[in-house]
């Protein structure tokens, strides 16, 4: 073992040494051999040409000795790497070329990773969140996927199942903080207590919620973020048993929750969790089953399988609809892993992403693979003469791929530096919708993928080219003058086929781009049915234990709006609740008075706005029948309704909808009849890309909601409009605070930006990609060209003309251009396919987007290869043939 | 001059351990002394010698140091190490195994009967 690391530490540092030893001890050898066969009675040159002759080739020996050396692959590889070190210094063109090819392939992919990573792959941060699942609630024959349930379904459900160690139930809403500084808005989860010990939470302080906090009348409790206590509280260590205000009721603080926990569905950074029966909004719903609200996250018992858990929930769910038909008939439970749930719909698109960049850096190798093609060519000779020597074949093949090796240790530092800033760049991009419970950043797993990332890559581009160097027929490279004349057909195919693959994988990613681009401006350009231009959104959150009565909120919002309209360029001001693409909406049932009432688990749904009597007049949206609401709708006069046009379609074809009379509304009006007086245009309410469903307006005097969604139509900026509306509510009460002052173009921009960054990402893909592709391609046609130099001129000579030597140039790129086109098209037929989902108002087959590639590749391809074929027409026949 | 055999292979490096365990010798001393040792019966390739030597040295069997030759010149001179001596022996008893058994075998007569 020492001999071998000492022999190791000598073939390492003193390889010269050593060598020059062997030298010395072969000439003692011959030396003293000589001397001896003097003695015989030869003469001296004699002796020495015996000597030598019997001794034999001395360089030979000399490599024979250097494979006994071979202490294990660690010297080889050091060896290996010192020359392809030492081969690329010679080459700093291609080095440099080369690498930061690779780079860029390395550090997009890496950046993407990481991102995919933190919101794919990597566990939650819970204990074991492999066990967590979330419960919703689903009624196929309403067509309701996911929904939450009622919490007297919740009870039963911890009641009676054997499968969950623990269930609790989650929601969120926002309550107004005040008391110590100025009143603000917190993001409030209102939970069951058992969710902390559920996800296994430890308090940086205080602690968590005790089955009893959940009871009816115990006292009520709050804890709090460790940020809002840091931030508003001054990190005051006594605030465990004092008391907050939320919403104007005293909550007394019994925890401080660490900031690194991420309450489960929402993305937003919670900053004060109570006990769902001390909410005072969602509290009011507990008593009624028939209210699916509670989304419900559950811990699977060890050993308990998902199929045990949803049989188990589907017996409960039989049993609920036996015994509460009225409310549970139709329904079932879904479970659902809680990752899923998290991740929704960002998957595929993250995966195309992660596809599309992965597609660039394999362009990247068949780019850097051909670059070395190239120079094995021009170093058959050398390679020739080395195994001529000795060198075994496989080691020609080792030697070639660590010269590949060394790009791509260079390629990846390069690419996980540029990584780590694209993920910087990447996460200030992202849009604060995606769904993120991780962090996300370039940690141990994301280099380690880098790095995985890089020696594949190496031996993909390195693979090819060294197998065929070490396979290239010997004596036709030892023949003087071959290297000039030619390479071997195998090579030139190789070449010739990997220009095409880049072709053909260019394709892919730009029709993929072109399509979502496509899709994305169909989005953009899509009618909302409403004013953009103009409209800013304000909301006035009001306390809800101080105003509490419907009547005080309808009095709130008709004093706060006299006020506003009263202002000076305010006059087209509303109020809405929900308002569209900034709200939720609400989806709620209804029935139509006179007809047979649908029956139970085949009610139909429509979504629900309330809103002041200008609302229309201000979102221009079109009256197209009837009226609209005005002053004299209120609570003492008979209600009213105005329908969308695709709800009277829907629900009223071929008749007059006006004057029929609509069940609906929230408890306790929700048995209240309307009548339909009006019929307005359509509305995208949900999303740009989502078509415009059935929609039922009721006037807000009717149907009150508690606080102040503010729509106002004004020429002024918004903070003007945000600083006269302040005052106007500061007038009414001083401790409402006014937030989320916006402007409605920016809303709708940001509900887009995740399609956005994901188009921008994958177009700025698919242009490397085209680079890449344009220059292997030139790569490919002028090494081409070069090596016929002789033959050009030679036709040349014969009188070939200049424009024939152009088109056969061209020809040349042109054919390459067809074949990648060709197996382009059938690779993009299969990878729009997975992009479908994404799509907007385009088919992934859209033929404008495949004619529009088809051009653009073809149209590169020529330019790539014209100039080259300038080159070649530009052939001196006298230069070219002396050329010899 | 005897008749001369190629060697089996394998068979140099036994026969370089056992030329060098008679005292130090240089590369070309070693040849001599194989030459010398079979009665120049055997005949080792020279170029073969040193890429042996340098396995053997390098597989701890043999030790080496320079030193200076008869003839007054600098010279590397290789010395069994005592892993190489126990190599040897082990390899001289394999060896006669062999060659016992491979004689038994090839002396053995068609059994009359």
């Amino acid at each position: 073992m020492f001999a071998q690391l000492q022999s190791l530490w000598k073939a390492l540092w003193n390889r010269s040494q050593m060598e020059s030893e062997l030298d010395d001890e072969m000439r003692f050898h011959v030396e003293s051999r000589a001397q001896d066969l003097l003695g015989s009675g030869l003469s001296r040159e004699e002796a020495h040409r015996r000597a030598r002759i019997e001794f034999g080739s001395m360089v030979s020996c000399e490599e024979k000795v250097r494979e006994t050396r071979r202490v294990t692959w660690l010297e080889d590889l050091a060896q290996d790497l010192r020359y392809g070190w030492r081969v690329l210094r010679k080459n700093p063109g291609f080095a440099t070329v080369a690498v930061l090819t690779l780079a860029l392939g390395i550090g997009a992919n890496t950046a993407i990773f990481s991102v995919v990573y933190a919101v794919l792959l990597k566990p939650l941060p819970y204990t074991n969140p492999e066990q967590l699942f979330t419960a919703f609630q689903a009624n196929a024959q309403q067509g309701i996927a996911e929904t939450g349930c009622s919490y007297l379904n919740f009870e039963e459900w911890r009641a009676q199942n054997h499968v969950f160690s623990e269930l609790a139930g989650i929601l969120a809403h926002q309550l107004t903080l005040t008391g110590r500084g100025e009143p603000s808005v917190v993001n409030t989860s209102v939970v069951t207590p058992e969710l902390f010990a559920l996800l296994d939470v430890k308090p940086v302080a205080g602690r968590i919620f005790f089955p009893q906090d959940g009871k009816q009348g115990a006292p009520s409790v709050v804890l709090v973020s460790e940020d809002l206590w840091r931030g508003r509280f001054g990190a005051d260590p006594r605030i465990i048993g004092t008391s907050i205000d939320l919403d104007k009721r005293p909550f007394t603080v019994i925890g401080i929750i660490p900031t690194a926990f991420r309450t489960p569905f929402f993305n937003t950074k919670q900053e004060v969790w109570i006990p769902l029966v001390q909410d005072p909004l969602f509290s009011t719903f507990m008593p009624q089953r028939g209210v699916h609200l509670l989304p419900a996250l559950g811990r699977l018992k060890p050993g308990v399988s998902v199929a045990q858990a949803q049989a188990e929930m589907d017996a409960i769910s039989g049993r609920l609809a036996g015994e509460f038909p009225a409310e549970n008939k139709g329904w079932s439970v879904r479970l659902v892993p809680l990752q899923k749930e998290i991740v929704g719909d960002v998957k595929t698109a993250l995966l195309v992403l992660l596809g599309a960049v992965g597609l660039v850096l394999l362009i990247a190798c068949v780019n850097i693979a051909n670059l070395l093609l190239t120079r094995a060519t021009s170093r058959s000779r050398e390679i020739a003469v080395r195994i001529t020597l000795g060198a075994g074949r496989t080691r020609i093949v080792r030697q070639l791929l660590s010269e590949a090796a060394v790009l791509g240790l260079f390629g990846g530092v390069a690419g996980i530096g540029l990584a780590y800033w694209g993920v910087e760049v990447l996460s200030s991009l992202l849009p604060r919708n995606l769904p993120l419970v991780n962090v996300i950043r370039v940690d141990n797993v994301v280099l380690g993928f880098a790095l995985l990332l890089s020696a594949v890559a190496s031996v993909v581009f390195g693979l090819a080219p060294a197998l065929l160097a070490a396979n290239s027929d010997l004596l036709t490279s030892l023949r003087e003058g071959d290297i000039r004349s030619g390479e071997s057909g195998n090579r030139r195919r190789a070449r010739s086929f990997l220009a095409a693959g880049e072709i053909a994988l260019a394709m892919v990613l730009l029709v993929t781009a072109g399509l979502l681009l496509r899709s994305f401006s169909k989005l953009m350009s899509v009618s909302l049915g409403f004013n953009v231009q103009r409209i800013v959104k304000a909301d006035v959150s009001l306390p809800r234990f101080q105003y509490s009565t419907p009547q005080q909120w309808t009095s709130f919002s008709g004093e706060l709006l006299a006020r506003i309209q009263a202002q000076p360029g305010l006059q087209d001001s509303a109020v809405a609740v929900p308002r569209p693409i900034i709200d939720r909406q609400v989806n709620l049932r209804f029935e139509i008075v006179g007809n047979p009432p649908f029956s139970a688990g085949a009610s139909r749904t429509a979504d629900y706005v309330s809103i002041s009597p200008d609302y229309f007049r201000v979102m221009g949206i079109p009256l197209i029948a009837g009226r609209f609401f005005n002053q004299h709708d209120v609570m003492s006069a008979p209600r009213v309704s105005v329908i969308s046009q695709a709800m009277a379609r829907l629900y009223f074809p071929n008749q007059d909808a006006l004057g029929k009379r609509l069940t609906f509304g929230f408890p306790p009006s929700g048995a209240a009849e309307r009548e339909i007086v009006g019929i307005v245009g359509d509305v995208r309410d949900v999303a740009l890309g989502q078509a415009p469903g059935p929609m039922m307006y009721v006037p807000y005097a009717q149907a009150p909601f508690w606080g102040a969604n503010l729509i106002v139509k004004s020429t002024m900026s918004p903070s003007s409009v945000a600083g006269a509306i302040r005052q106007e509510v500061r007038m009414i009460d001083k401790d409402l605070p006014v937030t989320d002052v916006a402007l409605m173009p920016g809303i709708i921009e940001a509900s887009i930006a995740q399609p956005r960054l994901g188009t921008s990402l994958l177009s700025l893909f698919a242009a490397m990609a085209l680079v890449l592709a344009a220059i292997g391609i030139f790569g490919v046609i002028s090494y081409s060209v070069s090596q016929r130099t002789r033959e050009i001129g030679i036709r040349m000579a014969l009188g070939a003309q200049r424009e024939n030597v152009l088109k056969q140039v061209l020809e040349e790129g042109a054919r390459l251009a067809a074949i990648g086109l060709a197996a382009g098209l059938a690779g993009s037929f299969a990878a729009t396919r997975l992009i479908t989902r994404l799509l907007f108002g385009v088919k992934p087959t859209d033929p404008l987007t495949f004619a529009a590639v088809a051009v653009i590749l073809i149209g590169v391809t020529l330019a790539a290869s014209y100039i080259p074929a300038r080159k070649a027409t530009r052939v001196d026949p006298i230069v070219a043939l002396r050329y010899e | 001059m005897a008749e001369q055999a190629q060697l089996l292979p394998g068979t140099l490096d036994l026969l370089i351990l056992k030329a060098a365990s008679l005292g130090a010798l240089h590369g070309y001393g070693i040849l001599l002394r194989i030459e010398q040792i079979t009665r120049g019966a055997l005949l080792a390739e020279q170029g073969a010698l040193y890429p042996a030597l340098s396995r053997l040295e390098h597989q701890g069997l043999l030790s080496s140091e320079w030193g200076i030759s008869d003839n007054n010149r600098r010279a590397k001179f290789y010395r069994l190490t005592t892993s190489g001596r126990r190599r040897l022996r082990e390899e001289t008893q394999s060896w006669n195994r062999l060659v016992t058994a491979i004689g038994a075998a090839l002396g053995a007569k068609p059994q009359e009967g």
